[in-house]
């Protein structure tokens, strides 16, 4: 059987569990139904085509592992967000590949349902968890990063649509990607923050060239997207000028705090795999039973702890009521910096194996060795350090700028 | 917090107990421990059979945040600890500690040696680290088995002497036992050091989330108000991002603390908030003494009193060797590569 027929037969979980019996079936469905292939901490383990992952993130939604807060309306399980916290740590648990759209399910979804059109939202939504529309994000620019309000991508009204003229950079995935969630601009730069309007582009429209970068870990999935005389049709701009853009800002506050809601399970799975390594190596196995590795390990465990901490509150806060706002930047920051110190203390521990190698070292390198080059741009991406450190001190501490 | 009992929510906890450090600024220890007890916050967390309040630890957490926000110059954190402890087996003493009549302490480093001698123990030993134990009536050890035992300080061999420590208004004290005598009865059962441990672990993690807050809103200020270069402190990016660290450092700490207080909280999440307290707290203090500057070392401005209380918190929990016993017990709980069980 294929991995793409093992992943379309298992059975689709129930949908009328709660508590723990929702967990227990997620865990048991993950665990029959993740490929051994799909496994980073596996031998067997062979980066997925784009096919497989296309059919195992379709699988996953089926069995009600993706969409899980997404209203029923629109194609998603109509869950709590404690619900969403549940089956991520079960997601967590496991070496599986990082999604194809995350775009698609944790930026653009989102914004569509706080300010999408009905219609948006019936055309679009579906599409994203069934993994007809993959989705990357056309915020960033040449001449702006972190500061989008520098962005220079134009937005021209005509009869019945808008005409974008510009390019945007570092956008993951937009050679696999159906549409793009395009930031534009419908006035003057001098506008700044006022005037940006967001679009979904078919990436297929006339004068639309998508190009790809090498990046760090070898891979060509950073892209250049070129938009010249690109028609986008009204149906397809998401709110109102503005209105988009402000939408974006609250939808990335959340986002920022709940994405990927899974990370510090899967870093524990991570570490639990980093020294089970170690533990089948003559010369590491002695070490992680040294105080000094101990030590270290114990740091980085720590920092799990902490990380889970991070999350819980930020669920319970947001299931409770609670705006999340700038706080999300304290998650975002925690979890990227840890993840660093982790993945280093990996290589390091890791380079000082014995030789010939043992498979399990060899399994571990190269997922470690990914993870490490992964994890330098997880500081950089999704606002840098420095924009996180000055939201904290802007909007939380309230720091004055006075002279 | 949002741990709930009868009612009560922990954080109203917190200003009672700002109240009462307040109260509590001037006096000697004894008067300390009345005040404090009439407002019921050295019975928190025991049972009211011995005139506590039976309340959940969660509600002693503010209580001792709020204790160490404010400096108080008293071993509450023990004196909550040992009146819970006492509670079953030495109910009458467990009950004059919950009233301030008797003041207690623990000694958090080293273990005492017991013999059996007839119906009564004869210990030896070299305890360290309890605070306040030059005026207090009892003092809480660890014996060598795991158990531990209430020594009274005027008992003939217990003797207790000054120590070297960071933290002035607490003061630390060694304590020397030769040949000791105690009836049987002053044992308390084997393990519960470890659920004492355990407890003391979350306190002090409140304990420093106090201290921490304080030096923060410390800092915040001095940056704010503070003008070099024409400017204010707070108007240059190093400044800021020190700070949104220190920030990041103390929501750390207290969602730590939430954590291991919830549903899923046990040793290990109490092991964490602990020793995520003792990193960020130390990084915290040390960044606010940076902030102020010369100012920082003056005794008008507290900050290096926290720092003191911090590393001394630090110390008594014995982060460095608990950090390297929660990274064994980690790497003991995971097995060996085996490509079936991956």
């Amino acid at each position: 059987m294929s991995v793409l027929e093992a992943v379309s037969t298992h059975p689709v979980a129930g949908e009328n569990l709660t508590g723990e019996a929702y967990r227990d079936v997620m865990h048991r469905w993950l665990r029959a139904s993740l490929p051994a292939s799909f496994r980073s901490d596996s031998a067997a383990f062979a980066a997925p085509t784009l096919q497989q992952s296309v059919a195992w993130e379709a699988a996953m939604y089926r069995a009600g592992l993706t969409g899980i807060t997404w209203p029923q309306a629109y194609g998603g399980h109509g869950r709590s967000l404690r619900e969403h916290l549940v089956a991520n740590q079960e997601i967590g648990r496991l070496a599986m590949p990082e999604s194809v759209n995350s775009i698609g399910k944790e930026l653009a979804g989102p914004i569509i349902l706080a300010v999408g059109t009905e219609e948006q939202k019936r055309r679009f939504l579906p599409a994203i968890l069934e993994m007809r529309n993959i989705w990357c994000q056309g915020f960033s620019e040449p001449e702006a990063g972190s500061d989008l309000a520098g962005l220079r991508t134009r937005a021209t009204q005509t009869g019945d649509g808008w005409r974008i003229n510009g390019q945007k950079i570092w956008t993951s995935g937009a050679y696999r990607s159906q549409r793009c969630l395009v930031l534009a601009r419908t006035g003057p730069l001098e506008d700044r923050h006022r005037g940006l309007a967001m679009f979904a582009v078919p990436l297929d429209a006339k004068g639309v060239r998508v190009r790809t970068i090498k990046s760090i870990d070898g891979r060509e999935s950073f892209c250049e997207v070129f938009f010249d005389e690109v028609e986008v049709a009204q149906a397809d701009a998401i709110g109102a000028p503005d209105e988009g853009w402000a939408a974006a800002i609250r939808v990335l506050e959340i986002e920022r705090a709940t994405n990927r809601m899974y990370r510090a399970w899967r870093f524990e799975n991570e570490l639990r795999h980093l020294i089970s390594a170690c533990k089948a190596d003559t010369a590491l196995a002695a070490m992680v039973a040294d105080r000094h590795y101990a030590v270290r390990l114990g740091e980085v465990a720590v920092e799990i702890e902490v990380l889970k901490a991070h999350v819980e509150t930020a669920v319970e806060a947001l299931a409770s009521g609670d705006k999340i706002g700038a706080r999300g930047s304290l998650a975002k920051l925690y979890w990227s910096e840890s993840h660093q110190r982790f993945a280093a203390l990996a290589l390091e521990l890791l380079s000082q194996a014995s030789l010939p190698q043992i498979p399990a070292i060899k399994v571990a390198r190269r997922r470690f060795e990914a993870i490490y080059l992964q994890a330098r741009a997880e500081t950089i991406y999704a606002g840098t350090t420095e924009i996180q450190l000055g939201i904290i001190a802007d909007r939380i501490l309230q720091l004055s700028r006075g002279k | 917090m949002t741990v709930v009992g009868e009612g009560l929510q922990p954080d109203e906890f917190a200003a009672t107990a700002a109240r009462a450090v307040t109260a509590c600024a001037g006096l000697d220890l004894r008067e300390q421990a009345r005040n404090l007890a009439g407002d019921g916050l050295l019975g928190i967390t025991a049972d009211e059979e011995v005139g506590g309040l039976a309340l959940p630890i969660g509600f002693a957490v503010p209580v001792i945040a709020a204790a160490h926000s404010g400096l108080l110059a008293f071993p509450l954190l023990e004196t909550i600890l040992v009146g819970r402890l006492l509670q079953s087996s030495l109910t009458r003493l467990a009950a004059a500690i919950v009233s301030g009549e008797k003041l207690a302490t623990i000694a958090w480093q080293g273990e005492a040696l017991a013999e059996r001698e007839g119906g009564r123990l004869v210990l030896n030993g070299s305890l360290g680290r309890a605070p306040c134990a030059a005026e207090v009536d009892h003092i809480l050890v660890r014996m060598s088995d795991g158990a531990s035992v209430l020594i009274p300080t005027d008992a003939e061999g217990v003797v207790v002497e000054d120590a070297a420590g960071l933290d002035l208004t607490v003061p630390e004290h060694n304590v020397r036992l030769e040949k000791v005598e105690i009836p049987i009865g002053s044992i308390l059962p084997a393990g519960t050091w470890d659920v004492l441990s355990s407890d003391a672990n979350v306190l002090r993690a409140a304990a420093i989330l106090g201290s921490a807050e304080a030096c923060l809103a410390l800092a915040q200020e001095h940056a704010s108000t503070r003008r070099q270069f024409g400017h204010a402190l707070s108007y240059n990016q190093a400044i800021r991002h020190a700070l949104a660290r220190q920030k990041l450092g103390l929501e750390s700490i207290r969602h730590a603390i939430t954590r291991s207080l919830s549903g899923d909280g046990g040793p290990v999440q109490r092991d964490a908030a602990f020793l995520a307290a003792a990193t960020y707290g130390c990084s915290i203090s040390e960044g606010a003494l940076q902030i102020h500057g010369g100012m920082g070392f003056t005794w008008d401005v507290p900050v290096h009193r926290h720092l003191r209380r911090i590393r001394t918190l630090q110390a008594q929990g014995d982060a460095s060797g608990l950090i390297s016993t929660f990274g064994r017990r980690y790497v003991s709980e995971v097995a060996p590569f085996a490509e079936a069980g991956a």
